[in-house]
């Protein structure tokens, strides 16, 4: 755990203070922790209505008041999913208004270069890994993959939810078609989420700040080259750290 | 002379002997009516000699019972006709067969008769009925667990039994005797023997497709009442089970090339429903909770019951959508115009049917392996380069990456370091 890290030190008075560097504010924290519930329950309760052949479906949906019960709870979350999206969204318009939005999230040229730099890294070519902002390449594909992944499976729900009153404005073609996109944009969701976040903050190192808020100095230094070099040398108020705008 | 004693003596013993052997047999069939109830297991009458030579032989019965006009007026007033058509009987399969009058009517052996216990017409039927079981017990206990012998359990003696649908002196041979198999000629007539008491449904029938194609082509693809509902043991077709299981019901046939491909219809009917949501439902349910109510439509929710039509047919073909819309709003009673077509009428989405699903479908094809695949390939890579790093490292200690590792940071005193609120309040003040 980043938290216990320390650096051991030489001088008589073990005591030291680690720097730590603020990267999500607790807005962020919880919109994370709310997103990830939804998503478990999301995906409990909708695995089982895809593959209803299986059998290991077939022995969660055995009644049809169970079914209705896994439909209700996967509804109740959509909507509190909707909420979130709708906070987030109203956040990032007031921070636009506000002249306040940090833009580190949005994607760059130099996240192709970095990733095209990483990808000769990773086959040997170059010696050395790109240095990043706040917010990696990959960081960056998580939080994109995730934003239209989330707005495929809404639109797409809500058109599944409604056909009565989605079929008076177009034409009911759109919903088998959401029905199609809802099942298969799950299944890539859910690939997405295991192999790439899963593996970027489990495995390849345990990156608990969005729970915790913070980032130890090491961490900054080795993952987040070049906001930590612009922290340290320029004066903090300066800073943009995305946390103290709500 | 002691010769013709010696005939004389043959002649009385033989008479003897085949009188006696009459009477016993006579009293076993007496017998077998009386027990009847526990006959079940009785065996038939050996039907094998009293054929060859009837106990009391048919032409015996038919000296009064082959002439017009005797009848029998029971206790309630009905007047029950006694005679039997001889020519209808030797032309019916047992008539055929050679069986005996008393094989069935068992206690009329003697003259005079038994007395008839039977208190009006249709409880002379009841009471014959009762006597098919000796030789078709398999049939016969089937027809127990039916809607019909419910039916009569439950006192609606209108309720069929056997002769009711096959008859009595004219019952026909109606299955092949080899392999079992409805006789063609015999579908032909079964719509009509179940119209003696269904004549309503019998009417929707008439007109459907199948109805049609069987009245008026003599078509024997087509399904009768006995191939949906059953043949003996015919089971109440409003419960919950036979809901959820019909959509198997319709698809032995339409699931079926040899039939389906003369008429150009599409044998996917099945998968297509059971890939959309409805079908996936009901077929859920057929599995696991059979009884369960379901609200998912099957097969004759949009198609019909008994009035099936043709799906092109003007006037309530479902191909036309605002035909198909009045059977959606059975369920979606706010469905307007556009929302038949948000089923996909059986279609396997493709650039000419459902485009805009087959579009979907055909991204996701490409987008899940090309992206996702990619993604795989780079933590693929990532994890191989960084197994390399490490033991590039153990190797040669020379250049330690830029910080300490981990590992070799070993916490001794725990410090609880300042949270980010508080970071957060540090720079609001500045």
């Amino acid at each position: 755990m980043n938290q216990s890290k320390q650096s051991p030190t030489s001088s008589p008075n073990p005591v030291k203070l680690v720097r730590t560097f603020p990267r999500f504010s607790v807005s962020q924290r919880w919109e994370h922790a709310v997103l990830l519930v939804c998503i478990a329950i999301l995906l409990l309760t909708g695995l089982p209505q895809k593959y209803a052949a299986s059998t290991w479906s077939q022995a969660i949906i055995s009644t049809p008041e169970r079914l209705e019960v896994i439909q209700l709870i996967h509804h109740i979350t959509a909507l509190v999913l909707t909420g979130l999206v709708f906070y987030h969204l109203g956040k990032t318009f007031y921070l636009i208004i506000r002249r306040k939005l940090p833009g580190d999230m949005l994607p760059t040229i130099q996240d192709i270069k970095d990733a095209w730099n990483m990808l000769l890294y990773l086959i040997y070519i170059k010696k050395q890994k790109p240095a990043f902002g706040k917010y990696n390449f990959e960081q960056k594909v998580t939080y994109w993959f995730l934003f239209f992944s989330i707005g495929i499976m809404m639109i797409s729900g809500y058109v599944m939810w409604f056909p009565e009153t989605i079929t008076r404005v177009i034409p009911g073609g759109v919903i088998p078609a959401a029905i199609m996109a809802h099942s298969t944009e799950a299944i890539a969701t859910t690939i997405f989420i295991v192999i790439w976040h899963f593996y970027h903050v489990h495995l390849e190192r345990l990156n608990l700040s969005i729970f915790s808020g913070w980032l130890n100095e090491e961490d900054m230094k080795k993952y987040h080259t070049l906001e930590y070099n612009q922290l340290v040398r320029k004066p903090r108020k300066n800073q943009d750290s995305g946390d103290n705008n709500l | 002379m002691r010769q013709f004693f010696k005939q004389i003596l043959i002649f009385l013993i033989t008479t003897f002997l085949v009188f006696t052997l009459l009477l016993i047999s006579s009293t076993t069939g007496v017998k077998a009516a009386s027990n009847l109830i526990k006959s079940e297991t009785l065996p038939q009458v050996s039907s094998e000699s009293s054929s060859v030579s009837p106990i009391v032989s048919n032409e015996v019965c038919l000296e009064c019972h082959g002439e017009p006009g005797l009848t029998m007026t029971l206790s309630n007033g009905d007047i029950l006709d006694l005679n039997v058509n001889p020519d209808q009987y030797a032309n019916s399969i047992h008539g055929e067969g050679g069986y005996a009058c008393v094989q069935c009517h068992t206690n009329l052996g003697n003259y005079p008769h038994a007395a008839f216990s039977a208190t009006d017409l249709r409880d002379v039927t009841l009471q014959l009925n009762k006597v098919c079981i000796r030789c078709h017990s398999g049939e016969y206990n089937r027809t127990m667990d039916s809607v019909h012998a419910t039916a009569q359990a439950n006192g609606i003696r209108e309720a069929a039994v056997c002769t009711d649908c096959h008859g009595a002196h004219n019952t026909r041979q109606w299955t092949d005797p080899e392999t079992n198999a409805l006789l063609p000629e015999a579908k032909l007539d079964i719509p009509t023997t179940c119209s003696k008491c269904h004549f309503e449904i019998y009417e929707k029938y008439e007109t459907s497709v199948h109805g049609a194609a069987l009245t008026d082509e003599s078509n024997t693809d087509v399904p009768t009442c006995i191939d949906c509902h059953g043949v003996h043991n015919i089971e109440n077709p409003t419960t919950n089970a036979f809901r959820i299981n019909s959509p198997q019901m319709c698809a032995k046939c339409h699931t079926d090339p040899a039939i389906m491909d003369k008429y150009g219809i599409s044998t996917k009917v099945l998968d297509t429903y059971v890939a959309d949501f409805h079908g996936t439902t009901v077929t859920l349910f057929e599995k696991q909770s059979p009884d369960a109510p379901t609200n998912k439509p099957v097969c004759y929710d949009c198609h019909g019951v008994h009035d099936i039509s043709r799906i092109t047919d003007p006037k309530s073909g479902i191909k036309m959508q605002e035909n198909l819309l009045v059977r959606c709003q059975e369920c979606h009673p706010d469905a307007s115009t556009n929302f038949p077509s948000a089923w996909m009428s059986h279609y396997i989405p493709s650039t000419k049917n459902n485009p805009l699903v087959y579009y979907v479908n055909l991204f996701y094809l490409i987008f899940i392996p090309l992206v996702l695949g990619s993604m795989i390939a780079l933590v693929g890579l990532d994890v191989g380069h960084s197994i390399y790093v490490k033991t590039r490292r153990g190797k040669h200690t020379t250049h330690p990456p830029s910080e300490e590792s981990p590992s070799t940071s070993i916490d001794q005193t725990p410090l609880q370091p300042p949270p980010p609120e508080q970071l957060n309040e540090e720079e609001h003040h500045d």
